[in-house]
C-alpha cells in the first residue's frame, strides 16, 4: 500500500543522508593533503562517449599519481582528487559548472571541457579566475587565438592532421586528382574539413564537392548518391564515431569504391574499427597520438608501452589518442606543479608555460599563445582489423594501401 | 540517372520512416497521448535484434517474432497500470507521463548498454542490387518489404478483427462506443500494446541499417512526428504518404540545397502543413 506521509519522510530522511554525505566529502576535501581539479564532461547527450574516454584517461592518472604517494609539493605529498560535473553536451552549461568548480567546489585547476567549442567557451572563466586550464580535446586553432595567459592544449592545430595526409596520398596514389568533402556541421569536424580543402588545393587537387550535414542526420543516401555521381578518387569525410558509422555502411550500401576514403574522427577508436567490420579496412586518418608510438618520457608514466599497459590492466581495451590525451594532462599538471613546489597557480601556469618534456604522449612544449607545437601527429590506416601508422617514418608500421571498396 | 537512384532511395527511405512512425500515429490517433517513449522503444527493439544475432545467432526475421510479442505485452502493461490513470487528463499530462517513462527507459539504456554505438553486421553480408547504374542495398528492400507487410497486417487488423473495430471505434467516438458495450479501458491498452509493438519491430528492421545506440531515439522520434503530421493521425496509409513524401523532400533537398538544408526543409514543410492542411495528407478533419 502506498503511505505519501512515509513516501515524504523517507524522502526527507534521504535527503538528510545525502547532506550529511555531502558534509563528510566536502570535510575531507578542505584538509590540506588534498590537489582537487575539476573536471567538466558531457557524461550525457550526445558526446557521451568521448566523455567516457577522458573520464578514463584522468582515473588512470589520478590513480597512478595516488599510489605513488600523491603529487610532491616542495616535499610534501599531497592526494589527488578530480572533481566532475555533467554539462549534459551544453556547451553553456559547461561554463556554468566550470565557474561553480572554481566559485564553490574550490578547485585548484581545471581541465577543460570536451571539444574546441566547448574548451573556448570555458577557457574566458578559468581565465577571469586565472585558474591554469589544461585542455585535453581542442584542436581548432580559434581556441588558442585569443591569446588567453591561462590556458593550455595538447592538440596540435588540425592542419598538422590534413597536411601530412594529402602529402601521404600525392606521394603514393598519383592518379588522386578529385576529392569530395563531407563535413559535419559542428566546430571542430566543419575547420578540419576546411583545413582539408585548403591542403587539397594547395597540393593541386581539385575539390569537386563540399558540403557539410546537419547534426543528428540520419540518412546519407542522397548525398552519397551525388558524391557518387562527381567520381571523385578521394572521399574525405568528417564528423564522430556515429556520422562514420553510419556513412560508411551508406557507401558499401551505394557500391561506392574510390581509390582513398579518409574518416576523421574516428577510426582510432576500437569501437569504430569492430562496429564497421570488414567496411573499415584501408580507411585512412589521422590523429594525434597512437598506441605504436615509442616515446621514453619524463612523466608518471614513462614509456608509451607502459602507459599502454597500465591502461589495458585497468580498462581491457586499447587507449587510443583521447584516452591518452587526458591522462597526459594530468601528468603535465603534476610535473608543473612539482617544479614548482608549490600550489599557487601562478607560479604552476608560469612551468606550464616554459614546459620543454618528453612525455608518453610525445615531446611536449607549448607556443605562446598556449596550443602545443612539439607533436608529429601520425597519420594512419585501418589494416588488417587494426590501425597501421604510415607517417612519421620513425614509427611507421606500414605501406599505404590503395582502394576501397 | 542521379535523378533515378534518389527517386529509388527516397521510396526506399519512406517505407522505413512509415515504419517508423506507424505505431506512434496509431497511439495518437486513437488515444490523444503524443507518446514520447516511441523513439526508445524502437532503439529497445534494436538492441534486441542486436543482442538476438550476436549471442544467440538468431537473425532478425526470429528477432521480430520476439521483439512483436514482447512489446505488445511491455506496452499493454505500461498503459494498463499507468497511462490509463491520465488518459481522461488534458494532453499536456499524458506528454508529461511519457517524457518521464522516456527519460527512465533512456537512461536505463544508457547505463546498460553505455552510450557507444553499436551495429549488427550480418554474415555473410546482403550487398546490394544494382541495374544499371541504379542501387539499391538488399537489406533496405529486405526492411521495406518487411515494413510494408507490418503496414498491411495493421491495416488488416484494423478493418477486419473485432478488436480492430473496436480500436476504429473508440477512435471516432469514445462516448458512443462505451455505450455499444466495448471495454474502452483494454481496448486502449490494447492500442498502446500494437504501437509498442510496432515500435519494437521497426526498430528490428532499424537495427539492419542504422548503427544503435540510446542516443538516437530523440532522432526516431523526430522523424515519427513530422511523419505524422505530415501523412495525417491514425491513418496507417497517411503515414505511408508522409514517410514517402519526407523522405522525397530531404533527398532531392539534400541533392540541390545541400545536405546542411535537408532536416531544414523538413520542418519548413512540417510548419506549412501545420498551417494549411493540419490534418495532413490522408487524416481527416475533426478527428480528435
Amino acid at each position: 500500500m502506498f503511505h505519501p506521509r512515509l513516501a515524504v519522510s523517507a524522502f526527507s530522511a534521504s535527503l538528510l543522508l545525502a547532506a550529511a554525505g555531502l558534509g563528510a566529502t566536502s570535510s575531507v576535501a578542505s584538509a590540506q593533503d588534498v590537489i582537487r581539479f575539476g573536471a567538466p564532461l558531457p557524461i550525457t547527450g550526445p558526446l557521451a562517449p568521448e566523455a567516457v574516454k577522458q573520464q578514463q584517461g584522468y582515473d588512470l592518472w589520478a590513480e597512478q599519481a595516488n599510489k605513488a604517494g600523491g603529487i610532491d609539493v616542495g616535499g610534501k605529498k599531497y592526494k589527488v582528487e578530480i572533481v566532475y560535473s555533467d554539462y549534459q553536451s551544453n556547451t553553456p552549461r559547461s561554463v556554468q559548472t566550470t565557474e561553480q568548480m572554481i566559485t564553490q567546489d574550490k578547485v585548484n585547476f581545471m581541465f577543460g571541457p570536451f571539444g574546441s567549442g566547448a574548451a573556448k567557451a570555458a577557457s574566458t572563466i578559468a581565465e577571469k579566475y586565472k585558474v591554469p586550464m589544461l585542455a585535453a580535446t581542442a584542436s581548432s586553432s580559434q581556441v588558442y587565438d585569443q591569446n588567453y595567459k591561462y590556458l593550455f592544449g595538447t592538440f596540435t592545430p588540425n592542419d598538422t592532421l590534413t597536411t601530412p595526409l594529402t602529402q601521404l596520398v600525392k606521394a603514393k596514389a598519383a592518379d588522386v586528382k578529385k576529392v569530395a568533402i563531407l563535413a559535419r556541421n559542428d566546430l571542430f569536424p566543419l575547420a578540419i574539413a576546411q583545413e582539408m580543402e585548403k591542403s587539397a588545393k594547395a597540393n593541386g587537387l581539385e575539390v569537386v564537392y563540399f558540403e557539410k550535414y546537419a547534426i543528428n542526420t540520419l540518412d546519407h543516401s542522397a548525398t552519397l548518391s551525388q558524391i557518387k555521381s562527381l567520381n571523385p578518387q578521394w572521399v574525405f569525410v568528417t564528423g564522430y564515431t556515429n556520422d562514420l558509422l553510419l556513412i560508411r555502411k551508406q557507401m558499401v550500401d551505394q557500391q561506392m569504391k574510390a581509390n582513398v576514403v579518409t574518416m576523421i574522427a574516428g577510426p582510432a577508436y576500437q569501437e569504430f574499427i569492430e562496429s564497421a567490420g570488414q567496411s573499415a579496412e584501408n580507411i585512412s586518418s589521422a590523429s594525434w597520438w597512437h598506441p605504436a608510438e615509442q616515446y621514453n618520457g619524463k612523466d608518471i608514466f614513462g614509456t608509451t608501452a607502459n602507459f599502454v599497459k597500465l591502461f589495458k590492466d585497468k580498462y581491457k581495451l586499447e587507449p587510443d589518442y583521447a584516452h591518452a590525451s587526458a591522462a597526459v594532462c594530468g601528468a603535465l599538471f603534476q610535473m608543473a606543479i612539482e617544479k614548482a613546489g608549490s600550489l599557487d597557480r601562478d607560479k604552476v601556469r608560469d612551468e606550464l608555460a616554459k614546459m620543454d618534456v618528453v612525455t608518453f604522449w610525445g615531446p611536449v612544449k607549448f607556443g605562446a599563445n598556449g596550443q602545443i607545437n612539439s607533436l608529429e601527429p601520425p597519420v594512419f590506416q585501418i589494416q588488417a582489423g587494426k590501425p597501421v601508422v604510415l607517417f612519421p617514418d620513425a614509427i611507421k608500421q606500414g605501406d599505404f594501401k590503395l582502394g576501397v571498396n | 540517372m542521379l535523378a533515378i537512384q534518389v527517386l529509388i532511395n527516397a521510396l526506399v527511405l519512406g517505407c522505413l520512416y512509415a515504419c517508423i512512425a506507424i505505431g506512434f500515429s496509431l497511439v495518437w490517433g486513437v488515444l490523444n497521448v503524443i507518446n514520447l517513449i516511441h523513439g526508445s522503444f524502437i532503439v529497445l527493439g534494436a538492441y534486441l535484434a542486436w543482442g538476438a544475432y550476436n549471442s544467440l545467432g538468431l537473425s532478425p526475421w526470429y528477432a521480430l517474432l520476439i521483439a512483436a510479442p514482447a512489446f505488445f505485452v511491455f506496452g499493454y502493461l505500461l498503459q494498463r497500470l499507468l497511462l490509463n490513470r491520465v488518459i481522461t487528463a488534458p494532453v499536456l499530462v499524458t506528454l508529461t507521463l511519457t517524457f518521464g517513462l522516456d527519460l527512465i527507459l533512456n537512461n536505463a539504456m544508457i547505463y546498460y548498454f553505455k552510450a557507444d554505438y553499436r551495429k549488427l553486421i550480418l554474415n555473410p553480408p546482403t550487398g546490394s542490387i544494382s541495374i544499371f547504374d541504379v542501387v539499391v542495398p538488399v537489406d533496405r528492400l529486405i526492411a521495406t518489404a518487411s515494413a510494408l507487410a507490418l503496414t498491411f497486417l495493421l491495416y488488416l487488423l484494423l478493418r477486419r478483427s473485432k478488436v480492430g473495430r473496436a480500436i476504429v471505434a473508440v477512435r471516432l467516438d469514445r462516448d458512443a462506443a462505451v455505450l455499444m458495450g466495448v471495454d474502452v479501458k483494454s481496448i486502449y491498452a490494447t492500442a498502446f500494446g500494437l504501437g509498442a509493438a510496432l515500435a519494437g519491430c521497426a526498430g528490428v528492421l532499424m537495427a539492419l541499417i542504422f548503427p544503435i545506440s540510446p542516443l538516437t531515439s530523440s532522432a526516431y522520434l523526430g522523424k515519427a512526428f513530422v511523419v505524422c503530421v505530415l501523412g495525417g493521425l491514425g491513418s496507417v496509409s497517411g503515414a505511408l504518404a508522409g514517410g514517402l513524401l519526407l523522405a522525397l523532400v530531404e533527398g532531392v533537398g539534400s541533392v540541390y540545397l545541400g545536405p546542411a538544408h535537408a532536416v531544414t526543409l523538413s520542418f519548413v514543410l512540417l510548419i506549412i502543413f501545420l498551417v494549411v492542411r493540419p490534418q495532413g495528407l490522408l487524416g481527416r478533419k475533426g478527428f480528435e
